[in-house]
């Protein structure tokens, strides 16, 4: 019983510690995340190259942009189509993100809770300016080396579902064509 | 008489389409929820009846809502926003009873008694000491019910929904206690169907055109919000991308 007991307390405190290290992490990257926001005194493209950076850096692009389209379509595709189409993507997360982020005047995200399942780390936070707030829960896993967002949730809608069922219905329209679909999302 | 055999003819049609599948396509399917592919059969109907949404917006809603979130000072947009939200609760009531949810349908009645009271419903109070709002709708208990969600469909004027969703609406209409015991409950109903439009603003100039598919997105929020209101561990269920090395 007692050696059962120190297993669960060993177990216990090492999430305690991944769930302390992920929100240290998190804790530093949505007060660079507001920064960047609100600060508009750069020109236009300086101000999208710190959003380039903060994407590139914290975001798991390739993960999402392949779970777009599907196990189906990164099979038939080829190398070439498939490394286009992820420049592409990246560059049309950059230009959401800062379209969003262009209008709000965010000045507040807080940590609530972090939780865990199947090795992803589930943090909820709100995101609050002087008028409204709003839950946002982002989607992490551990790389090793970094912590990478695979999903970010604002109240209940997922970018990445609600993005998956857009490019879902872009491919059947276009019989799977990945060279369809990287042409649709770069004309945004 | 009349009103009784329309809600009859509703419920009929309603577990009509208990047999039809919510889903065309299960491709992404987690916990019971499957997000991949909505059943949509009248889609080229459902865009146009968005479409004129649109154009009725631009033209006539959207002009009154910037004007009224002009005009009006955030206390009382909040409190008309109250004021409707409370008028709600006697329906929420009764929905929570046929879901047998009885510590909320008392939730929502006593909200109702303390907000009514105390302001008209224009200050939510009932928070304030520890009885927060609990969401819900004839949609929703028509969904615990086991009643699946049908076709999607784009209601004019007044957007998104279901079958299942939009006949708990009409449900709605004709048994709560509140609109049928006001005169002229057409002015509430364009009130609340106003303040709604009010209350999603901003979310709204953001779809307008923020995605390469705005129907698409619009069906895909809808259908997630609702599938919030129904699963207990919503977002821990949702899917996620398989992990690329980057």
């Amino acid at each position: 019983m007692k050696k059962i007991l120190i297993v669960c307390g060993i177990i216990f405190s090492f999430s305690t510690i991944e769930a302390s290290e992920v929100s240290e992490w998190f804790e530093k990257e949505s007060s660079q995340f507001l920064e960047i926001i609100n600060n508009n005194e750069g020109t236009e493209s300086e101000n999208y190259e710190r959003y380039k950076y903060f994407v590139n850096k914290n975001f798991a692009v390739k993960s999402i942009a392949y779970g777009l389209i599907g196990e189906n379509i990164i099979n038939k595709s080829s190398k070439s189509e498939l490394s286009i189409y992820l420049s592409a993507f990246t560059d049309y997360l950059i230009k959401t993100i800062y379209k969003l982020a262009n209008t709000s005047t965010s000045s507040l995200i807080t940590l609530i809770d972090v939780d865990v399942k199947d090795n992803i780390y589930i943090i909820k936070s709100e995101i609050s300016d002087r008028k409204t707030s709003a839950n946002l829960y982002w989607k992490v896993i551990d790389t090793g080396s970094s912590y990478k967002i695979i999903d970010v949730i604002v109240e209940n809608t997922s970018y990445f579902v609600t993005k998956k069922s857009e490019f879902n219905k872009i491919l059947r329209k276009n019989r799977g064509s990945l060279e369809a679909l990287t042409k649709e999302i770069r004309k945004i | 008489m009349i009103k009784h055999l329309k809600v009859i003819l509703l419920i009929i049609s309603v577990t009509f389409f208990q047999t039809t599948p919510s889903y065309a396509n299960e491709e992404v399917s987690v916990s019971g929820i499957s997000y991949d592919e909505i059943y949509d059969p009248i889609e080229p109907i459902n865009r146009a009846v968005l479409n004129f949404n649109f154009f009725i917006d631009d033209i006539a809603i959207r002009p009154i809502v910037k004007t009224y979130k002009f005009i009006a000072p955030e206390p009382v947009e909040k409190g008309v926003s109250n004021f409707f939200s409370n008028l709600k609760e006697p329906i929420r009531t009764i929905s929570f009873i046929f879901q047998g949810e009885f510590s909320k349908s008392f939730n929502s009645i006593g909200r109702f008694t303390i907000n009514s009271l105390t302001s008209l419903g224009t200050f939510d109070l009932a928070s304030k000491i520890g009885m927060e709002k609990n969401e819900t709708d004839f949609g929703i208990t028509l969904a615990k019910g086991g009643v699946s969600s049908g076709p999607y469909i784009v209601i004019p004027i007044i957007g998104p929904s279901n079958l299942r969703d939009f006949s708990g609406d009409v449900v709605e209409y004709f048994v709560d206690p509140i609109s049928n015991n006001v005169p002229n409950r057409e002015y509430i109903a364009i009130g609340s169907g106003l303040n709604e439009r009010v209350e999603i603003d901003e979310q709204l100039e953001k779809v307008r055109d923020a995605s390469s598919d705005r129907y698409e997105m619009i069906k895909s929020i809808y259908y997630q919000n609702r599938n919030a209101q129904l699963e207990e561990e919503y977002i821990q269920n949702l899917p996620v991308p398989k992990i690329y090395i980057e």
